[in-house]
Order: C-alpha cells, then sequence, then structure tokens
C-alpha cells in the first residue's frame, strides 16, 4: 500500500531531477521524433516557412546509404568483439586480484590508471605508437623513418613489421588497434565493479567450498560467476551500450577521417554518421539515424536483461 | 586395523596432503602475481610511452629503433606545449565548472536515487524503465535541441526583446556563463541508476528499523546511507570531474570566450593554429598535461576508492 | 493501469515543455532587407566580429580599431576568436537558428553558401553603390558606400569571390588572402643546374633527374590534394563543379586521366602529399637533403612561408629557398587559387547595427596600413593593389630574401601573378565536394586493386555519389 504523504515526499525528492531531465532530455527527444519524421528537415527551413513533409524519407536515405552498412557493422563488429574480451580478462583479473594479499593495493591502482583519462588524448598515444613515420606508405617505393614502437617489439622478436593505422593498411589491422585501445579503456571500470563485487561476496561460500573440497576452477564457475552475476549483467549491459555509441576512441586513433589516411571513413560508427549528417545541416536525417541506433541498443539491452535473468542467482 | 593406526595413517596422510598443498599454493601464487604484472606492465606502457615521448628531442623520436629511455631528457615540448595555451586560466576555469557541477549533481542523485530505491509511490518502476530507457538514447542528439533551449531559455530571450526587458532577455540567453556549463549535466540517469542499486543493496530493514525511531529521511539518508554507498559516491564525483575535464563539443558551442572556456577546448584552439609537422613529443606534452590533473584527483581520493569497495559488505 | 496513469502525466508534462519550445523557436527570424541608409553617428550601436586570429593579430586589430574609433567613436567593436574555420562555421550555424549570430565573421565561400539557406547574410551590393555621406568624428566625411577608385584598388580575382555564388550578387569582402606557391630548395637547384618547372610536364622531367641524383629522396611535396585537384581542372578548363544546376561535375575522362598520371608520379616516388606523409610537406622540405625521404620542391600555402624556412637549432640555414609560381597547364592562361578568408557581414533587424558593421569591413579591407600591417604579422597577402604604398612594407618586401625573408618572398610572388587567382563555385555543398576531391586523390594514388583504370572510375562515381548524398539529394 502507498501511503500519500510518502508518495508526495517522493515526487518532491525527485523533483528537481525531474524539472531537468524533461527540459535536457525528454524535449530534445521529443524534438528528435519530430525531425525523424519530416523530410529532409533543416535548422533553417522553419525560419524561411518551409514546411517539410511528414514520411518516412530520412530513414530511407539513411538505410539505402551505400555506407551505412559498413557504419553498422563496425559497430556491431565493435560491440561483440571488445565487450565478451574486455569482461572476460576483467572477470580474470578482478579474481587474480582477489586472491592474492601483498601489492594487492597497488596493482589495483595500476588497473585502474586508464580510467581517468581522456580517451581522445589516450587515443593519440596510441596512434603515435602504432604509428610509422616515414613516406610513401603502401607503395613499393617506402622510406620508412620509424616503424612505431609496436612494431619494433615485433621485429625484436623476429617479426615483420605490419602497417597498423597508415595508408594502405587494412581494415583488419585497424581493427586490431581499435579492439585493443577499447578493452584497455574499458577494464578499469569492470575491473572495479567486478572486484568490488568479488570482495563483497560472503567468504562463507568459499569456505564451504573449501570443506567440500570443491576444484578451484569448479568453485570458479559454480560460486564466484553465479555469485557475481548482477555485476557481470551490469558491465555487460553498460559496455554494450558504450560500445554501441563509440566514436571518441577512433578520433582519438585516426582522427576526424575514421580511418587510415587516403580511405574514405571505413571505421565510421553510428554516431559518427549522425555527427556528419548534422555537420551536413541534415538534422533530420540525424534524427532517423539515432532512432535507428536507439532502436537497436534496446532490442540488445532487452536481450540481455532476458538472458541474465534466466541465470542471474542471488 | 585397530583404530590408533587408523589415527596414524590419515595424520600422515594429511601431512603429504598439507605440503602438496602448500606447493600448489606457491606454484598458483607465482603464477598469478606473474600473470597480474605483465598486465599491468600492458596496461601502464601507454602512460610510460607518452611521458618518455614526450621529454624526447623530435630527432631522437625519429630513430629507426625507438629508445626505451630517452638518451637526452629535454623539457621544452613542456613548454611548447604549455605556452601555446593560456593553460592557468583554462585550469581554473574547468575546475571550477568541475567542482560545482560535481557537488550540485551528487545532492540530486542521492535525492533521486534515494526516493527509486526506498519510497514507495505510483508508476515507480515504469518511471525507472523509461529513464533507463533514455541512457540508450546517443547523448549527441540532445545537444542542438539543448543548444536551442539554453539560447532562449524557454522563450524568455524572444519575449525579453518584444518587451524591451534586458533583464528578461539575459535570464533567456545562458550563453557563455558558466550555468551553461554546468546545469544541462546535472542530471545523469547512469549515476542515478549506478547509486540506486548501491541503495538497494542496503537492507529495507535498516530503513524501517529508523522509521520506526523517528528518525528522519534526510537524517537516514545522512548517517546511513551516504556512509554506506560512499565508494559509489566517490566514483561519482571523479566520473563527474571527468566529464568536466574531457568535455567538447558543449563548451565549444556555448560558452567559447576567454572566460568561460575549457581545457580541452584549449588546448585543442591552441594546437590546431599551429601549422607544420606533426611534432609527436610536443603532443605528446600536451597530453601529459591534460592528464596530469585527473591522475592527482585520483591519487588523492584513491584511498578513499579502495576502502570504499572492500567496506561495501552488506550484499541485496 | 499505473503505468497508463504515468505515461499520461509525462506525456501532459512533455506537452507543457514543448509548448514553451515552440514559442522559442519564433526567436529566428531573419531581417529584411535595409530600412536605410542613413548612419547614425550619435547612437551607441556594438557589433562583434567572429574571427579566427591568433595573439598577434588580435594587437594588430585591437591597435586598429582603436583608430576606427577615432572616427566613429559610437560603434563599439566586440570580436573573439573562435577556434578555427570550422569552428566559426559551426558556431554560426547553430546561432542563426535562434537569430544570435554575429555581425560580421571570417569567411570561406563555402560557409556563406551554408548561412544563405537560412537567408542571413546581407548583400553588398546595395551597400556598396550607396552614395549617402557620412560624418566622421573628426569632422572629415566619407561616402557610404566604395568609390570606383576603392573598387579597383582591389586585387581582381579576391574581389570577385564576392560574387561566386551563382546569383550574381556580392555577399563578401576580402580580408586576406594566401595561394599556392613552389618553393625549391635554391642551393640545391643551382648545384645541379636545375631549371625552375613552369609547366607540369617540366616538373616530372625535374622530378626524375632530382631523383637520379638522390635516390633517397621524394623530389616533391604537394600539401593539398583537394587544391592539386582543383586547380588542374581550373588549369585544364575542365568541369569541377557549379554553383547551378548539376552541381558536381568532376567526373570525368579528362580528370580520371591527370590523376591517373598523378598515381604513376607517386608510384614512382616523385612526389607526396599532406595526407600521404602525415603532415605538411614542409617538415619534408625543411629537412636537411642529407637526410632521407626529404623534398627538395613544396607546393604550399604563401601563408605558411615560415615554416618552410630550413633553420637549424643553430639559427643557420641548411640551404637557400626560392619560392616561383606553381606549374601551369596552360602557360598562357595560368591559374592558380586564391584562399583565405573574406567577411560577410550578417541581416540584423537594426539597419544601424548593419551599418556601422558595413563600416568597419570596409575600413578593414580599404586601408592601406591596416593591410600592410595585417600583412606582414600573419603572412597573408593584402588584398589591395596598392599596399605598397606603406613604406614599410614596400622597403620589407623589397629586401625579402630566401631565408628569414621567406613569407614577404611568398608575397612577392602572389602579387605578381595577381591575374591569375581564380575561385570555385560556392554552394551548399562545396566543401563537401572539396573534401571528397581531396580523398579521391589519395584513394586513386594508393590504391592497390589490379585494375587501376577500374578502381579510379570507381573512386570517382563513388566520390559524386557522396557528394550528392551528403548535400541531401
Amino acid at each position: 500500500m502507498v501511503d500519500s504523504k510518502k508518495s508526495w515526499k517522493a515526487w518532491l525528492y525527485l523533483s528537481p531531477a525531474i524539472v531537468l531531465l524533461l527540459i535536457f532530455t525528454v524535449w530534445p527527444i521529443f524534438n528528435t521524433i519530430r525531425m525523424a519524421f519530416l523530410e529532409n528537415y533543416n535548422f533553417y527551413g522553419g525560419m524561411n516557412g518551409v514546411t517539410f513533409k511528414f514520411g518516412l524519407g530520412n530513414f530511407m536515405q539513411v538505410v539505402t546509404y551505400k555506407n551505412f552498412v559498413t557504419c553498422l557493422t563496425n559497430t556491431l563488429l565493435l560491440c561483440v568483439l571488445t565487450v565478451p574480451i574486455s569482461t572476460l580478462l576483467a572477470l580474470v583479473i578482478a579474481v587474480c586480484l582477489n586472491a592474492i594479499k601483498p601489492f594487492q593495493r597497488l596493482l589495483q591502482t595500476i588497473f585502474f590508471l586508464p580510467y581517468v583519462t581522456n580517451s581522445i588524448a589516450i587515443g593519440m598515444v596510441f596512434a603515435a605508437m602504432f604509428n610509422m613515420i616515414g613516406t610513401a606508405y603502401g607503395t613499393q617505393n617506402e622510406l620508412i623513418v620509424t616503424s612505431g614502437i609496436i612494431n619494433n617489439v615485433i621485429e625484436f622478436f623476429g617479426g615483420d613489421r605490419i602497417n597498423w593505422i597508415n595508408t594502405g593498411s587494412t581494415k583488419l589491422a585497424n581493427m586490431i588497434v581499435l579492439v585493443i585501445y577499447i578493452v584497455w579503456n574499458a577494464l578499469p571500470f569492470k575491473i572495479l565493479v567486478l572486484l568490488g563485487g568479488l570482495q563483497s561476496v560472503n567468504k562463507q561460500y568459499y569456505e564451504a567450498a573449501k570443506v567440500d573440497g570443491t576444484s578451484r576452477l569448479r568453485t570458479f564457475t559454480r560460486i564466484t560467476v553465479p555469485l557475481l552475476s548482477p555485476m557481470i549483467t551490469y558491465v555487460v549491459i553498460t559496455g554494450f551500450i558504450g560500445g554501441f555509441k563509440e566514436y571518441s576512441s577512433i578520433v582519438g586513433v585516426f582522427g576526424d577521417d575514421m580511418g587510415p589516411t587516403g580511405t574514405n571513413k571505413p571505421l565510421n560508427t553510428m554516431v559518427g554518421y549522425i555527427y556528419d549528417s548534422l555537420r551536413n545541416n541534415l538534422p533530420g536525417r540525424a534524427s532517423a539515424a539515432a532512432l535507428i541506433l536507439f532502436a537497436i541498443i534496446f532490442v540488445v539491452t532487452m536481450l540481455n536483461l532476458y538472458i541474465s535473468k534466466k541465470n542471474t542467482h542471488y | 586395523m585397530t583404530q590408533q593406526s587408523i589415527q596414524t595413517m590419515s595424520d600422515r596422510d594429511m601431512q603429504k596432503v598439507n605440503v602438496r598443498q602448500r606447493i600448489v599454493k606457491i606454484i598458483v601464487q607465482v603464477l598469478l602475481y606473474a600473470f597480474l604484472i605483465v598486465m599491468a606492465l600492458i596496461i601502464v606502457f601507454p602512460f610510460y610511452f607518452m611521458i618518455i615521448s614526450s621529454v624526447k628531442e623530435l630527432a631522437e623520436y625519429k630513430l629507426p629503433v625507438q629508445t626505451l629511455w630517452p638518451n637526452k631528457i629535454v623539457l621544452y615540448n613542456y613548454v611548447e606545449a604549455f605556452n601555446t595555451a593560456h593553460l592557468g586560466r583554462l585550469f581554473m576555469n574547468t575546475l571550477y565548472v568541475g567542482v560545482v557541477s560535481t557537488v550540485l549533481s551528487l545532492v540530486i542523485t542521492v535525492l533521486t536515487a534515494f526516493a527509486f530505491a526506498r519510497l514507495e509511490f505510483k508508476g515507480k518502476n515504469a518511471m525507472f524503465a523509461a529513464l533507463l530507457a533514455t541512457m540508450m538514447i546517443p547523448g549527441e542528439l540532445f545537444t542542438i535541441t539543448n543548444y536551442q533551449t539554453v539560447s532562449n531559455f524557454l522563450g524568455l530571450k524572444t519575449l525579453g526583446m518584444q518587451m524591451g526587458s534586458a533583464a528578461l532577455k539575459d535570464m533567456g540567453d545562458w550563453k557563455n556563463s558558466f550555468t551553461v556549463l554546468i546545469v544541462p549535466f546535472l542530471v545523469s540517469v547512469f549515476y542515478i541508476y549506478l547509486l540506486r542499486q548501491n541503495f538497494l543493496q542496503i537492507p529495507n530493514e535498516l530503513y524501517l528499523a529508523a522509521k520506526v525511531d523517528g528518525t528522519s529521511d534526510i537524517k537516514y539518508l545522512w548517517k546511513v546511507m551516504i556512509p554506506l554507498a560512499l565508494p559509489t559516491l566517490i566514483s561519482i564525483t571523479i566520473l563527474k570531474m571527468m566529464g568536466a575535464w574531457n568535455s567538447y563539443m558543449w563548451p565549444l558551442l556555448v560558452a567559447n570566450d576567454e572566460a568561460h572556456n575549457l581545457i580541452t577546448n584549449g588546448l585543442r584552439n591552441a594546437f590546431t593554429t599551429t601549422a607544420g609537422d606533426v611534432n609527436i613529443p610536443v603532443q605528446m606534452a600536451a597530453v601529459a598535461i591534460v592528464s596530469a590533473p585527473l591522475f592527482l584527483v585520483f591519487i588523492f581520493l584513491r584511498k578513499y576508492i579502495m576502502k570504499g569497495v572492500s567496506r561495501s559488505g552488506i550484499k541485496g | 493501469m499505473k503505468r497508463r496513469i504515468v505515461s499520461l502525466v509525462l506525456a501532459l508534462l512533455m506537452m507543457t515543455v514543448s509548448l514553451f519550445t515552440v514559442t522559442s523557436c519564433a526567436g529566428g527570424q531573419v531581417a529584411g532587407e535595409l530600412s536605410t541608409f542613413e548612419f547614425d553617428t550619435e547612437t551607441p550601436v556594438t557589433i562583434t566580429f567572429y574571427h579566427t586570429m591568433g595573439e598577434s593579430l588580435r594587437a594588430v586589430l585591437d591597435k586598429y580599431i582603436a583608430k576606427f574609433n577615432e572616427l566613429y567613436p559610437n560603434i563599439t567593436v566586440e570580436h573573439k576568436q573562435v577556434g578555427g574555420y570550422d569552428d566559426v562555421r559551426e558556431q554560426i550555424k547553430t546561432e542563426i537558428t535562434v537569430g544570435d549570430q554575429p555581425n560580421i565573421a571570417y569567411c570561406y565561400p563555402d560557409h556563406v553558401a551554408l548561412y544563405n539557406l537560412a537567408q542571413a547574410v546581407q548583400t553588398l551590393d546595395t551597400l556598396i553603390a550607396a552614395e549617402n555621406v557620412v560624418t566622421r568624428a573628426d569632422g572629415t566625411t566619407e561616402t557610404l558606400g566604395l568609390t570606383q577608385e576603392q573598387i579597383d584598388n582591389f586585387i581582381d580575382g579576391y574581389y570577385e569571390e564576392g560574387k561566386a555564388f551563382g546569383d550574381g550578387k556580392m555577399y563578401t569582402l576580402p580580408m586576406s588572402k594566401s595561394t599556392e606557391v613552389l618553393y625549391y630548395n635554391k642551393t640545391f637547384f643551382k648545384e645541379n643546374n636545375l631549371a625552375v618547372p613552369t609547366t607540369w610536364d617540366e616538373l616530372e622531367q625535374t622530378c626524375k633527374k632530382i631523383l637520379e641524383i638522390d635516390p633517397e629522396c621524394i623530389p616533391l611535396g604537394y600539401d593539398s590534394e583537394a587544391n592539386w585537384f582543383i586547380t588542374m581542372c581550373e588549369q585544364l578548363g575542365t568541369p569541377y563543379t557549379s554553383a547551378t544546376g548539376e552541381h558536381f561535375l568532376f567526373d570525368n575522362e579528362e580528370n580520371h586521366a591527370f590523376v591517373t598520371k598523378f598515381r604513376d608520379w607517386y608510384n614512382n616516388r616523385y612526389v607526396t602529399t599532406q595526407e600521404l606523409s602525415g603532415g605538411y610537406t614542409s617538415a619534408l622540405f625543411t629537412k636537411s637533403p642529407a637526410e632521407v625521404g626529404n623534398c627538395y620542391m613544396c607546393i604550399g600555402s604563401s601563408a605558411g612561408a615560415n615554416h618552410q624556412i630550413p633553420k637549424n637549432d643553430d639559427g643557420s640555414f641548411k640551404f637557400e629557398v626560392g619560392i616561383a609560381s606553381i606549374p601551369q597547364a596552360n602557360a598562357a592562361n595560368p591559374k592558380v587559387i586564391s584562399q583565405g578568408p573574406s567577411l560577410c557581414i550578417f541581416k540584423k533587424a537594426n539597419a544601424q547595427e548593419v551599418l556601422a558593421s558595413w563600416l568597419f569591413v570596409k575600413y578593414l579591407t580599404t586601408t592601406v596600413d591596416f593591410q600592410a600591417e595585417f600583412g606582414m604579422t600573419s603572412g597573408y597577402v593584402p588584398v589591395l593593389e596598392n599596399v605598397t604604398d606603406n613604406a614599410v612594407y614596400a622597403e620589407e618586401l623589397a629586401n625579402a630574401d630566401g631565408y628569414e625573408g621567406l613569407p614577404l618572398l611568398a608575397t612577392q610572388v602572389c602579387l605578381e601573378q595577381m591575374d591569375a587567382y581564380y575561385t570555385s563555385p560556392a554552394f551548399n555543398g562545396s566543401s563537401t565536394a572539396r573534401d571528397e576531391v581531396g580523398k579521391l586523390m589519395q584513394i586513386c594514388m594508393t590504391t592497390t586493386e589490379s585494375d587501376v583504370a577500374a578502381a579510379i572510375k570507381k573512386a570517382f562515381a563513388d566520390a559524386v555519389a557522396e557528394c550528392k548524398y551528403q548535400a541531401g539529394e
């Protein structure tokens, strides 16, 4: 039963958030939907008394665009690659951290470092690490001055240098760099959340397992993972949401070109597409793309929740 | 066999098992440390690379095989990076925006999360679901509508212009003020979600007991919930500070005068007007300068974070 | 049931907010034609000016604003650096939607085409023609418009740029300009008896010779791929874009041909570009010739001349630099690109603001001393033919050498080729076309497809399609 006095109080507590959300979140959503369904809507049209036809034109323009599929697959690929890798790695690191005593804090601090960075700025650092300095890449007449520190390491172990991000590099190489960077960037938050979860797990479960002589692996899959499942669900969902909005890390590594020099935005993502449309004064198209992105994220999140509900144990 | 001999055998067995267990344990520990140290080195390497590159001469940076320690340490890259932008002012502006928006944001987030976690009201779940749904919308799209909103808040500017009231006009135009950098981002659904989850882990019995004792909500919040949720609150603080530190598009649009310029914009502007070769050592120095304050904040708050994480002992 | 009530409440709240914001949309109304040409020298008026000037240029501007205020004390000029050119465009683009644009802005032609979608830019024709007399504070008078003498004094190519919008109307006045010039290693050219190439064929031969002399170099660095493409179209007389009708015309056989040729140059390592080498090619040009991958020639902006000075850390010079006009396809009809900012004035409801803005723009663009000082500080080319009337400027110009004097040496070359300037048509989408042909050059030069001709053909078709798509067609 809800007593009305308490209900009134709840609304009072909620009021600052609600007011601000209505103005700066809800209304823009509303406006976005409006713009998405007005064909070829642009910011100046309304001022000159131009009226826009209501319809699905913007959506058609988005999905029939030849590079739309590229943007979509890049976004999906980055999600599908980075979320499981970073979650798994974070889980392993968190479990390991939880199992040691000396230097735990120091290591924990180190693993947290990428958390406090500017993704565009550190993207530039990654770019520099993979970057070759020289000229005329991709032709038989290469003059390489420096092949980059990562290539130096590869060469040290007897491998051949790889063109990671410069002109003529393959999309596979580009993707590897991005995945490494995004995973690196995503680890700290996941480790923090998972380690927090681990440390709050009741020690009795483990003691019970020890007494029963349960193997370590079994303890991990049967006790640790299930107990951590709310945290895992949480990092996976936020990971996917973040992954679908991936943009700034690509700008960080590749700049506004969204790909190696001499290419046509091969690594563009959905958010990149939205920005491009906004820059071209086509907010209708941008809004339509944003709604499509929203629909995708919504479906994936619901799917995640559904799956985790089936597997979550408390 | 007698009772006695069984006892002795199992003792011996136990001893053997103990020795083996201890050996396994040591091996496992060694492996754990090896793995963690390798991972830590990988995590740290980009920072290390950034710092050594920023103190190298350009000629040394361009050696065919890069040096892992600079042959000659120079600091002029920092001077160059620092001088091209007026960093002092940029730092202060960013700090101000960061601190004010963090404090206000924390207050709002705590109240909201408390309402969602502890209070009962009609449509709570539906509303919370609606809130979460907004999280999935790419935030970039809010920018353009929000720009229109802050340029002419609730139509006050137009009204002021029509009525010839300068005060009204100013009330409607938030641009080039710290307000415009702070207010639109005070509410973050993500933080509310984070904190609500944390609040939910605190058993309801505590709240009900407090109610029975006649403790007010605010007092309960202050005395029980906030201390218990401190790690999350610190996380939020850091995220929020980072937000101020890293924000780029919005300040560029609404507050790009020198008096309100924030760090990323200032640095970016300073470096775009410089033509010429991409001087990676200078670039790395600039990145290091931008990164340093966040690291300092982190170092000061680290203790609380680590303690907080281990203390959140109650699980829902 | 519960859910329905909540959604109802939410919907109602949304509608309330949206109502508010609908009224706010009415803010961005466009002012109509100018109501008066009589400037009121009494009532205070404030105008805002967005630009991209760095600190040293702002100092020059402030100095001349003070001088301007001696003539018009009632005009307050507030100016502000808004990042780079793109930032100015983005800022104004958004401000126009709420009617909050500045009075004056640094602009490139495509920016004006964009602002014009909202009909926000003041056409200058009536202002230029206005014969109203304005009395200044020092007692002297001036006509509001431009005198024939003033118009003639503008370098023609620069002045004409203000009309490149396909409707014959004038929208901008040139502020400070730059162009592309050919920097070459004079010391090296002398030592090896090389002639400075004046045509593309000669350039090809020169590159070949240089590569024979120094196999570890790249003879030529060309900074802007887009400029290269557009300039070739202009020099060859082949279609690029049009401000009216079908906009994107650059996919044709002639253009395929020159791109294919430059691809061979690239693969022979005759040339590299800014994007392909990862930085302005001035970095390669100013390298010591003993280093691997240096350039002996560089085609870059005249405004970047100070980056072409090959100075050692100890202050000595690696070699002497010479500057020449870029190579031509048809020496009888030379064409070089005109770049650099112009000034545009925005429409405002208050006609006095527009008139004040006009007076200020006119002051900046027609005052010889300002143009000279601004040119000396920025390295940009003044837009007036008689800028050498300024004694200091004339002297500095005459004494320019191939070492520290490079910026002025570049200006000299620019002033000599006064008749060769062209600007490409400006329309909404012209900057996309520029971006796309720049990228097109890179793609064609580096493609690794086995059927090069087909790859180039496809790249051209893709670029046109992309241009059309981005233009919303």
